[in-house]
């Protein structure tokens, strides 16, 4: 599980540059007001992880976000060096040289480092729908809306129009059309639940911080032949500047999952390689219960991440791209070990 | 000829300027180290219009073959070209946000607007409402965005902030000398011996070079700087003369207008870019790669597929 950051001191160097996601001190007042915006907010019980835990709200989970309690990572050339070194000793020549580069996303990596038990299926579109699916896209796009314009109308209408719009999605707007009443009122129940949340606590962003949503990254690794991509659902303030500026933020409405942390390293690391200063923090909001996860991004954070990588495209690269090895009986995979399976990472029930 | 680039940034944080697009931004605006002549530009139409003859011409008349800068660089790496699509149009978020992308960042750069977050939902009104009101459709789009609902159209205005952000993000705008033109019609050309080709080169930003300023006067332009936003991220090694693609068909476009001295292609979703002063070798070079890419569509009966501007 993400380590939640508690460590609220402002004890950061300011920001110069106006156009950084700002520490406390130079940070404009502009946050959404209104129900559960601020610190007395009644917890919604059914779904709050602790008994009297209160999500953040306002100008609380913007400094959550900004404040890491440690120093913004300077830029460092060399570091990307050292990381991309990593990444080529280990995939660069390895990989098959061949027409269409090897497409390496945090899913196929998770799937590729999973037991054969709790691996899932391609990436989102090839996954079969079901509810939990069509909630997370639904929520990504009202995310999406709401950062863009600061406001939701009726979350169902709203989010169906937005995936509507985008052709990749028609598949599982059909789907949702197609939905039994019952099913289709669990999901419009949820979604509006989910989205009044979201409205309630995440503030307004100040356009100079310079928001943009669903931003791809790629780096090209092996002369072409591996492409390192994702697509992160937020991420805030200006790249390139001597000190790090930039927040990634991914939205989550599922569980919280021990692989989220690993798949926001991945999109810290590929934010390094491609500017030479990493984002000074990346997060994971539970669109379902308010929690937000921050990690500090760190030289550790970083490492750790360029290793992982170099063993799922390796893993990929072994098994063939359609997955990792299958649930190893040596080390049990699917079987439980806590909560955990013993096999991988994964926590939760075979099949989930 | 010579490519400068690499991961944006690797060096650009250790000068005074703590934003890396004030460095690329200043390798962009330097005075053009080399000057294509008329002479230079008419080689490399001979170089496309006699070869073409040759390869294809002798063929029967088929569909048009459209040679862009992505089927050239397609072509560079051994990948299948991209084919028309077989499906009707319909317009999506992906179609509108290079247009109202430029419109929106056209509209800080003017001062407008601060931040593009805060330009690209008045931008997109005021394009519906000059639509409503004259039926004149800028960007095409109008009509379809203002029947959007309004999920649909955040989804929509979602897509042209995020793309006009790092867009933004990328340069140091208020450090050109003279307002860049943002957007534009591409640049088009068909080859007069083989009419089925024709050439179609699309750049984001067209900046004037300025040269030294004779006392009392204004500074004159000298050059010009072509900017294209790439996706993906560049090839490893070259790539020259596909980015002096966009020159060359400037050049043949345009015969009476310089030939732009400059051509950067920026990959900001991989953070590089490569910047390439254009010769009167490079451009011949460019003309070659036409050349055969035309031939290799004529073989496959395929070609750019082009979206909306």
């Amino acid at each position: 599980m993400a380590p939640l950051d508690t460590d609220t001191r402002p004890g950061l160097p300011a920001e110069a540059q106006g156009h950084a996601f700002p520490t406390r001190d130079d940070r404009p007042p502009r946050v959404r007001t209104g129900p559960g915006s601020g610190a007395g907010h009644r917890p919604d019980r059914d779904h709050a992880p602790t008994a009297g835990w209160i999500p953040l709200a306002g100008e609380a989970l913007l400094d959550r976000l900004r404040i890491t309690g440690r120093p913004r990572p300077m830029a460092d050339p060399e570091r990307a060096d050292r990381l991309r070194q990593c990444l080529e000793d280990g995939i660069g020549r390895v990989a098959p040289r061949t027409g269409l580069p090897l497409l390496v996303t945090r899913g196929n990596l998770t799937r590729a480092l999973s037991c054969g038990a709790h691996r899932m299926p391609g990436g989102v579109e090839e996954r079969p729908f079901s509810l939990p699916l069509a909630i997370g896209a639904l929520m990504e796009v009202l995310f999406r809306q709401l950062v863009t314009t600061g406001a939701l109308g009726d979350p169902m209408v709203d989010g169906l129009d937005g995936l509507s719009v985008d052709g990749r999605r028609a598949g599982l707007v059909h789907w949702i059309g197609r939905l039994s009443y019952g099913d289709r009122r669990a999901l419009a129940g949820e979604v509006r639940r989910q989205a009044r949340g979201l409205a309630d606590r995440w503030p307004a962003l100040d356009p100079a911080w310079l928001p943009r949503t669903q931003e791809p990254m790629r780096v090209a690794l092996g002369g072409g032949a591996v492409e390192l991509s994702t697509r992160v659902d937020l991420a805030i303030g200006r790249p390139g500047l001597d000190v790090a500026s930039v927040g990634i933020v991914e939205i989550t409405s599922g569980a919280r999952r021990p692989e989220h942390r690993d798949e926001l390293a991945f999109s810290a690391l590929l934010e390094t390689l491609r500017h030479p200063a990493p984002p000074f923090v990346v997060a994971t909001y539970y669109t379902r219960s308010g929690e937000l996860d921050v990690e500090p991004v760190s030289e550790e954070l970083l490492t750790a991440a360029a290793r992982r990588t170099v063993a799922g495209v390796q893993a990929m690269l072994h098994n063939g791209q359609a997955g990792g090895p299958a649930g190893d009986p040596a080390i049990g995979g699917g079987a439980r070990q806590g909560g955990a399976c013993a096999g991988c990472t994964v926590w939760g029930p075979v099949g989930g | 000829m010579s490519l400068s680039g690499g991961p944006t940034g690797a060096s650009a944080l250790r000068g005074p300027d703590p934003h890396r697009g004030g460095q690329l931004t200043d390798v962009l605006l330097a005075p053009p180290t080399s000057l294509v002549s008329a002479a230079d530009r008419d080689a490399a139409r001979d170089r496309i219009v006699t070869a073409l003859v040759g390869s294809v011409g002798g063929r029967p008349e088929g569909p048009e073959r459209t040679v862009g800068l992505p089927v050239l660089i397609q072509r560079a790496r051994d990948q299948p070209v991209p084919t028309d699509p077989e499906e009707s149009f319909t317009w999506k978020p992906a179609f509108v946000r290079r247009s109202l992308g430029l419109a929106t960042v056209e509209a800080c750069l003017e001062r407008r607007f601060r931040w593009p977050a805060e330009a690209v939902g008045p931008v997109a009104d005021r394009a519906v409402a000059e639509w409503q009101r004259t039926g004149w459709r800028t960007f095409h789009w109008e009509p379809w965005f203002a029947a959007l609902s309004a999920g649909a159209r955040a989804a929509v205005l979602a897509e042209a902030s995020a793309w006009a952000t790092t867009l933004w993000s990328a340069l140091a705008w208020r450090r050109f000398p003279v307002p860049p033109r943002l957007g534009g019609s591409d640049d088009q050309w068909v080859c007069p011996s083989d009419r089925t080709v024709r050439l179609r080169g699309r750049c984001e930003v067209r900046i004037p070079l300025v040269g030294q300023a004779a006392a009392g006067h204004a500074p004159p332009v000298v050059g010009t700087a072509l900017v294209s936003l790439m996706s993906g991220h560049p090839p490893a090694a070259g790539g020259e003369p596909e980015l002096a693609f966009l020159a060359l068909v400037s050049a043949l476009a345009s015969p009476t207008r310089p030939v732009p001295s400059r051509v950067a292609g920026l990959w900001l979703h991989a953070g590089e870019h490569r910047v390439v002063e254009v010769t009167g070798e490079l451009l011949v070079e460019a003309a070659s790669r036409v050349v055969g890419a035309a031939a290799s569509l004529a073989d496959e009966g395929s070609g750019d597929a082009v979206g909306p501007a």
